[in-house]
């Protein structure tokens, strides 16, 4: 009969096939473990309260671990960044996209690449030793001496606070959203372009009325991504946000110390003995986990229906 | 009139826009500068090749941590890029319209955005609290599972590029699908993918927080990667945060090396990448 | 006369549209068929049906028999089957990451099976049958993508020679090439008929008059005449080919 070798077993054919789909289950159980291993291992601090880990009070002594300050800060923190980061952002790409010679552009696509390089403990440093003086003595204590009856811009100016953690973030996020951004505004198709020029307009009236609009929930995603990716920020946020509890209901300032999910498993989780300490902590990282699971799905979602859209037209 | 203000309109508009741009790019040529102006000054064979000085003395240096880096992260490449480049392979040339393919794409992405830090603790709770001391598998267990999406992401796309043609061609002279795919399709995207392992080698040299309670840190040179294993990345933060006017500028030091070591990198694949066939 | 290959109510669809609707053709052993008829007319389907290429496409389906001396190769290994029936494609694709030798016996290195072949002689010979060795013998180790058109389709030739297939199908092999490359091209399918069986796609129909000995010719999918070449192009029977033949076809 024919000579049929598709039925033997362990052919290096179906061999490597097995290898390969195995490779990627492998990947696929890593990334339930993560979830498992976080929901076992924080499973003492929600069977002793599962609701202690929302409250206000962080006692290691007194064995309390509320983290809502925590979850704040990170919130607060990534939301200021955020909003410091969109116009920063979009003047980078609308310069880029509409204004920039090609050799600036060059050199400028360069530039954010290496900024996105450049590691978090390395933002850290530089936000501590090199920022955070200046931050102190040229923005916080202006402001909290003329305005600072406003309860979230009151003193004392400290230097390591949210607003510093948030100033650093926001550079740290520039880069991923300028370089989506850009990649979208020169996409904006050229008939559109044209029709607009025809009309004579100039290229601000072109941003403003075709390349921004038809970009605009490409950016929004981008937005979010960013958001995302702030949120779980550690090392630089760790370095300059002073890791404190006074935030929020101490003190309400942007210039107090704060803390935030990361800063709080990353100062602490190394010295923790307690097993409720280490319990709440890992807790915080899955609360941190499905925050950021969420924010990236949602990125995701509103990009396939962008790439989609553009498909079309 | 109308044509002046909108001509001096554009103007404003220029000048805001060149003045948010150089708020974003400021920052490179500040931090680059306070490293190389902070770090420069302790670069020495001795800070590069010895241990670091006991606490409150001065002298001494990072030797055990740039060792340390590297060792983390050469275990970490070894599971993590052959892991990353056979998923990227089946998602480009195995992967269906199935569930399967669904899912694998979905825990690439979504793996890709999970915080640092969560994946040292999954490091921490599987190895650590099981073991019950610091170690530098838990590291590269940490770093080698952030390495997997951008290599599988790298693979793939470098292989999707390879014509469709080919594929064909190979097929039609009756080879099996696995020379087709390591032998035609994986020889010819091997650029893209050295050059997407480089670049998460790169990436997680820089990474610290997975770092923090997984390979902790250590005062002498590693033993073995089952110790505490002190790290440049670590060293830095511990250093910098000390307070200890000699351990900062050891820090800047630390930091500059880093830096460089990540900036060489993409630099170099940047310049590979530009000659392709 | 042998038949060679042959198909038994040959039907193909992608996803739900059928390409191609019960063909029965039989092809004579060492001669040259030509496909012809107006494109989208299922010709380019059929011939990855001989070969078993078209049931990789993630809709293709087929049905029917193909019949390699005798035996269907839908029972056989896949893999078998397209080292004895070999194909030439539309646009050369010589392998980019292997030189011109490699690129001969790539066939023969990666079928997986240990080979007692002596491939430098292999690569000689297949190379010396598409009349590209002596043009090469001193750059052997050159990139195949480094020739020119003609020369790459005519490696591409000699690649799916060197395997010794039984059958050879060509999809339109010269559309791509200069006039000059064509015609160095049918010149070697003519010789190649002493040899094996030939079945060619053209959208040329001057081509398949020149080149083959019979003649097929196929419409929306279906089998509307064959013959013998002469006869075909000098009174074709029906009037649909009489028409595509003069050239009246949109």
């Amino acid at each position: 009969m024919s000579k049929n070798k598709k039925s033997t077993f362990f052919d290096k054919d179906s061999a490597f096939k097995y290898l390969v789909v195995g490779s990627s289950l492998v990947v696929v159980i890593f990334f339930a473990m993560i979830f498992m291993m976080l929901l076992v291992r924080s499973y003492p601090a929600m069977a002793n309260d599962p609701l202690m880990i929302f409250g206000s009070n962080w006692d290691v002594a007194a064995g309390i671990f509320g983290g809502a300050p925590a979850i704040l800060g990170t919130l607060v923190s990534s939301a200021i960044a955020v909003l410091f980061a969109i116009p920063i952002s979009l003047a980078v790409a609308i310069f880029f996209t509409e204004y920039a010679p090609r050799r600036i552009r060059t050199g400028l696509s360069v530039l954010i690449d290496m900024l996105a390089t450049i590691p978090s403990v390395i933002f850290g440093i530089w936000g501590l030793w090199i920022i955070a003086p200046l931050v102190k003595t040229h923005i916080q204590e202006p402001i909290v001496s003329s305005i600072g009856f406003i309860p979230i811009f009151s003193g004392p100016a400290y230097g390591l606070s949210l607003f510093l953690a948030s100033l650093v973030l926001t550079f740290m996020i520039v880069p991923i959203i300028s370089s989506l951004s850009i990649s979208l505004l020169s996409s904006t198709p050229v008939e559109l372009r044209e029709a607009m020029i025809s009309l004579g307009a100039t290229r601000w009236e072109v941003v403003k009325h075709v390349a921004l609009p038809f970009s605009k929930p490409g950016i929004f995603a981008a937005i979010i991504l960013a958001l995302g990716r702030a949120l779980g920020e550690t090392m630089a946020v760790t370095m300059v946000i002073g890791n404190s509890f006074v935030w929020p209901f101490s003190s309400p300032s942007i210039f107090s110390p704060a803390s935030t999910i990361t800063s709080k498993i990353a100062s602490e989780l190394y010295e923790a003995i307690d097993v409720l300490h280490v319990s709440s902590l890992i807790e915080l990282g899955l609360i941190l986990l499905v925050i950021t699971l969420v924010i990236n799905s949602i990125a995701r979602l509103i990009a396939t229906r962008v790439s989609k859209r553009s498909g079309y037209t | 009139m109308r044509i002046f203000s909108r001509r001096a309109r554009e103007k404003v508009v220029i000048s805001i826009l060149m003045m948010l741009t150089a708020v974003a790019v400021i920052p490179l040529f500040w931090i680059v500068g306070s490293i190389v102006w902070n770090g420069a000054s302790v670069m020495s064979i001795e800070f590069l090749t010895s241990l670091p000085a006991p606490f409150g003395s001065s002298g001494g240096g990072i030797g055990n941590a740039i060792v340390g880096t590297l060792m983390i992260n050469c275990f970490a490449s070894a599971w993590g890029i052959p892991l990353g480049i056979l998923t990227g392979i089946y998602l480009s040339e195995y992967a269906s319209a199935g569930r399967l393919s669904f899912i694998v794409r979905s825990v690439v992405e979504s793996l890709s955005g999970v915080p640092s830090i969560v994946i040292g603790l999954f490091a921490f709770t599987v190895i650590v609290l099981t073991v019950r001391h610091y170690t530098g598998i838990a590291a590269a267990l940490a770093l080698g599972l952030m390495m997997i999406p951008l290599v599988a992401k790298a693979t793939e796309e470098s292989m999707k590029v390879v014509s469709n043609d080919l594929r064909e061609a190979a097929i039609a002279l009756g080879i099996p699908k696995y020379n087709v795919t390591t032998r035609i399709v994986l020889s010819m995207a091997k650029g893209g993918i050295i050059s997407g392992s480089l670049l998460a080698f790169a990436r997680i040299s820089g990474e610290t927080a997975p770092l923090l309670f997984t390979s902790l840190f250590s005062f002498y040179w590693p033993t073995g990667i089952d110790q505490p294993i002190a790290t440049l990345q670590v060293l830095i933060y511990n250093y910098a945060i000390s307070g200890f006017g000699d351990w900062v500028s050891k820090a800047w030091g630390a930091s500059l090396l880093l830096v460089m070591m990540v900036l060489v990198i993409n630099v170099a694949v940047r310049m590979l990448g530009r000659k392709k066939y | 006369m042998a038949i060679k290959l042959e198909t038994e109510k040959l039907s193909a669809w992608f996803g739900k549209k059928q390409v191609l609707k019960d063909v029965s053709l039989a092809f004579e052993e060492k001669k040259v068929t030509a496909l012809v008829g107006p494109s989208g007319c299922g010709k380019s389907t059929f011939i990855r049906c001989l070969n078993r290429m078209h049931e990789l496409n993630p809709d293709g389906r087929v049905e029917g028999k193909v019949l390699l001396d005798g035996e269907n190769i839908y029972g056989m290994d896949p893999m078998d089957v397209r080292r004895k029936i070999g194909m030439v494609f539309q646009k050369p694709n010589p392998f980019p990451n292997m030189s011109i030798s490699d690129n001969t016996v790539a066939g023969i290195r990666l079928s997986g099976e240990k080979s007692k072949a002596d491939l430098e002689e292999v690569v000689e010979r297949a190379l010396k049958s598409v009349g590209l060795y002596e043009e090469v013998k001193d750059d052997l180790k050159r990139s195949g993508t480094s020739l020119s058109g003609g020369q790459q389709q005519r490696l591409c030739i000699a690649r799916a020679l060197a395997m010794e297939p039984e059958v050879i199908l060509m999809d339109e092999p010269t559309s791509a090439l200069d006039p000059a490359s064509t015609s160095r091209i049918e010149e070697l399918i003519r010789k190649l008929r002493s040899e094996i069986t030939v079945i060619i796609i053209t959208h040329n129909v001057g081509q398949a008059a020149r080149i083959s000995d019979m003649t097929a010719f196929l419409y929306l999918g279906e089998l509307i005449e064959y013959g013998d070449t002469k006869e075909f192009f000098e009174s074709p029977k029906s009037p649909i080919t009489e028409r595509y033949i003069t050239g009246r076809f949109g």
